[in-house]
């Protein structure tokens, strides 16, 4: 019986040292990954903070000089126009591109309609094509409508909200594993359609209705390539990516790079605090699914 | 408190498949009717179609006079309670009652008065302010109930409101509805598929088979006379012992001889079968197991049979029996008429007699099924 105990005990302790072993070297690989994830982001931050009179790229990493002038230049340009378009953008787009989606999942969810199984394969495949290949011909109907260069900005409202139906895998998917009996009791009650989705599957699908917000209030903060292509070198329609990316220009790198840093560094701070806010619904929303009747 | 019609209704889904043929059914103001058939039979498509929630492939449906075809669920002013109770999981007790009223912008103060009242029949006022989540099946159900009640509408739906409860919950829950019925006195549709709560809950139980109608009538019609073999199988419990036999007459009175021993069919349902006109043939001769007596000498008329399987429930005996050619029967014993003797003599391969008597028997024509002294 004792000698039984003892092994026991032996195998409890080898393992026990078996786990540390393990957790110390996947604890020393997950630092080690860190650091060179968060690297940029630091160096961006510190550089943001660098004064003097060097405005280009150094070796330094921490700055020798500390000041804020960066941040005070920024002022003197057209940052805060690209700001403000950025965020007039990234505001309307959220809401009008959730409010189009989670219609569409609810239809598609509820609904039993002709072509209905149609209509979603051939989003699914029209999904499938890069934009960029309807970029040429975008950019010649916003030209005639009026809408590029410094009008870009509705212009690029136009095109971000434009395909939003197609966006609705995700909600439907959520919406799917609402109970239909909900909706059929609420009917009874005395619900409109549009009163069971606003007072019944809304509130029980937070998570996927925050989720849809975040994304959509992230496609157009972070958007470059339809952004500069429509905005077309106009200053006044340029967004934040567009703007702030002239300042790494060849000629402009020397003269503006901590210029350039000290605006990344506004630019993600209202993502940053959103995030930090809804994180808990994030996850939920990605990763969760299941809704008790 | 209204009545509730329905002529010639259809369901047809995806074109092709019938869920239910030819339906026709006048519910009475008040009344309480069972919706009662196996599972696939049409039964909650019909309730369905009454509430609005599928729509009506052919037919008309009428509630009060009028015709709600194309009426929404919300304009045809009905109450619903659903199997999985379908309450909303984000809001109280209270405001689940509560939503209906809410949407018909009703004054906070009724509101409240109603709610509570409700609350207060169905026993739930201390759970007012809980999440569903936090309460347990038979809660649950009373909140699904207390919501439909709160609503005063003229007709009052139940799809198997009972059938996600426990046996015991189920009971008392059944007394409940009876109950509840009283105080609303209001127009009752249930769906079920077990029959023993449709037997005791409904002022008439309609049967459906397959999307059929099989037989319209109150509980003792059905049970003392089924329309055809799938109704006399389907009430009861256990269900009706069934055997191929010949009826035929001799001397001017009627016998039947189930497993080879000639018994007289007398009485009423002798001269029943006389004044119907009904002509010997082969029959399916049916007695239900509570309505066989047993002895333990043989006699005339007797029919001899070992016993296979003695099930003990409490009041009441259910012995498997086996005849002499191999066919099994199901009698039900009292246990209070037993003496200890007897009792003890029920071992398995015990020879026993099984008596008919001529009012419990049930004749059903082998070719179609069909009682031979119901007509249509």
């Amino acid at each position: 019986m004792k000698a039984n105990e003892n092994t026991s005990l032996k195998q409890h302790m080898g393992m026990k040292a078996k786990t540390r072993i393990s957790n110390t070297v996947i604890y020393i690989i997950l630092v080690i990954m860190s650091i060179i994830w968060l690297f940029p982001f630091v160096s961006i931050v510190l550089q943001s903070f660098r004064g003097g009179p060097v405005k280009g790229m150094t070796n330094e990493i921490i700055p020798s000089i500390w000041s804020l002038e960066n941040y005070v230049a920024l002022a003197k340009t057209d940052f805060f126009r690209w700001y403000l378009n950025t965020l007039i953008m990234a505001l309307v787009v959220s809401v009008l591109q959730t409010v189009i989606v989670l219609c569409m999942s609810y239809t598609l969810s509820r609904f039993r309609f002709k072509m209905r199984k149609g209509l979603m394969r051939f989003m699914l495949i029209l999904g499938m094509f890069p934009g960029m290949l309807t970029m040429i011909i975008l950019y010649r109907v916003l030209k005639d409508l009026g809408l590029t260069q410094a009008n870009a900005v509705p212009g690029l409202i136009l095109v971000y909200v434009a395909s939003s139906g197609m966006g609705y895998y995700v909600s439907k998917g959520f919406f799917d594993t609402i109970p239909k009996s909900l909706d059929e009791a609420a009917r009874i009650d005395g619900a409109t359609r549009a009163q069971v989705l606003t007072k019944i599957i809304l509130p029980l699908a937070k998570p996927i209705v925050i989720y849809t917000i975040l994304t959509s209030f992230m496609a157009p903060w972070g958007d470059f390539v339809f952004a500069r292509y429509i905005s077309f070198g106009a200053s006044k329609g340029m967004n934040v990516a567009v703007g702030l990316f002239n300042w790494l220009s060849k000629d402009q790198i020397n003269s503006s790079y901590t210029m350039f840093c000290a605006g990344g560094v506004i630019v993600a701070i209202p993502v940053t605090i959103i995030f930090m806010c809804l994180q808990k619904y994030y996850v939920e929303g990605v990763t969760g699914g299941a809704v008790k009747g | 408190m209204a009545n509730v019609k329905l002529t010639n209704v259809v369901k047809v889904y995806d074109g092709n498949v019938v869920a239910v043929h030819d339906f026709n059914l006048d519910i009475k103001d008040k009344e309480f009717v069972v919706f009662v058939g196996p599972s696939g039979c049409g039964k909650s498509t019909t309730l369905r179609m009454i509430a609005g929630l599928e729509e009506i492939s052919g037919g008309t449906v009428e509630i009060d006079g009028e015709v709600v075809n194309d009426l929404q669920p919300k304009d045809r002013d009905i109450a619903m309670v659903f199997q999985n109770y379908a309450l909303y999981p984000h809001m109280s007790v209270y405001d689940n009652i509560a939503f209906s009223l809410r949407l018909k912008k009703m004054p906070e103060d009724e509101v409240y008065e109603r709610v509570t009242r409700a609350a207060d029949i169905l026993g739930i006022t201390e759970y007012l302010m809980r999440k569903p989540r936090a309460l347990s099946g038979g809660q649950r159900q009373r909140v699904a109930i207390g919501r439909a009640m709160v609503r005063d509408s003229k007709v009052f739906l139940m799809d198997e409101p009972l059938s996600n409860l426990d046996a015991k919950l189920r009971n008392q829950m059944r007394a409940e509805i009876i109950l509840l019925r009283q105080k609303l006195n209001t127009t009752f549709v249930y769906v079920t598929h077990d029959q023993t709560e449709a037997m005791t809950l409904g002022d008439r139980i309609v049967i459906m088979k397959d999307g059929y109608i099989q037989q319209v009538g109150t509980p003792t019609e059905v049970f003392d006379m089924p329309k055809n073999l799938f109704v006399a199988e389907f009430i009861g419990a256990p269900k009706m012992n069934i055997m191929e036999t010949r009826l035929f007459r001799e001397n001017g009175k009627w016998f039947v001889s189930p497993f080879g021993v000639k018994v007289p069919v007398e009485g009423e349902k002798g001269e029943a079968l006389t004044k119907e006109r009904v002509g010997e043939q082969d029959i399916l001769l049916g007695i239900r197991p509570e309505h066989i007596t047993l002895s333990f000498q043989g006699g005339a008329g007797l029919i001899p049979c070992s016993l296979e399987v003695n099930e003990m429930m409490g009041s009441e005996l259910h012995l498997h029996v086996t005849t002499e050619d191999g066919s099994r029967l199901i009698v039900r014993v009292p246990t209070l008429g037993l003496s200890n003797e007897e009792r003890k003599a029920l071992r398995q391969g015990a020879k026993l007699f099984l008596g008919f008597e001529s009012k419990a028997l049930h004749f059903f024509s082998k070719e179609t099924e069909n009682n031979l002294l119901v007509k249509e």
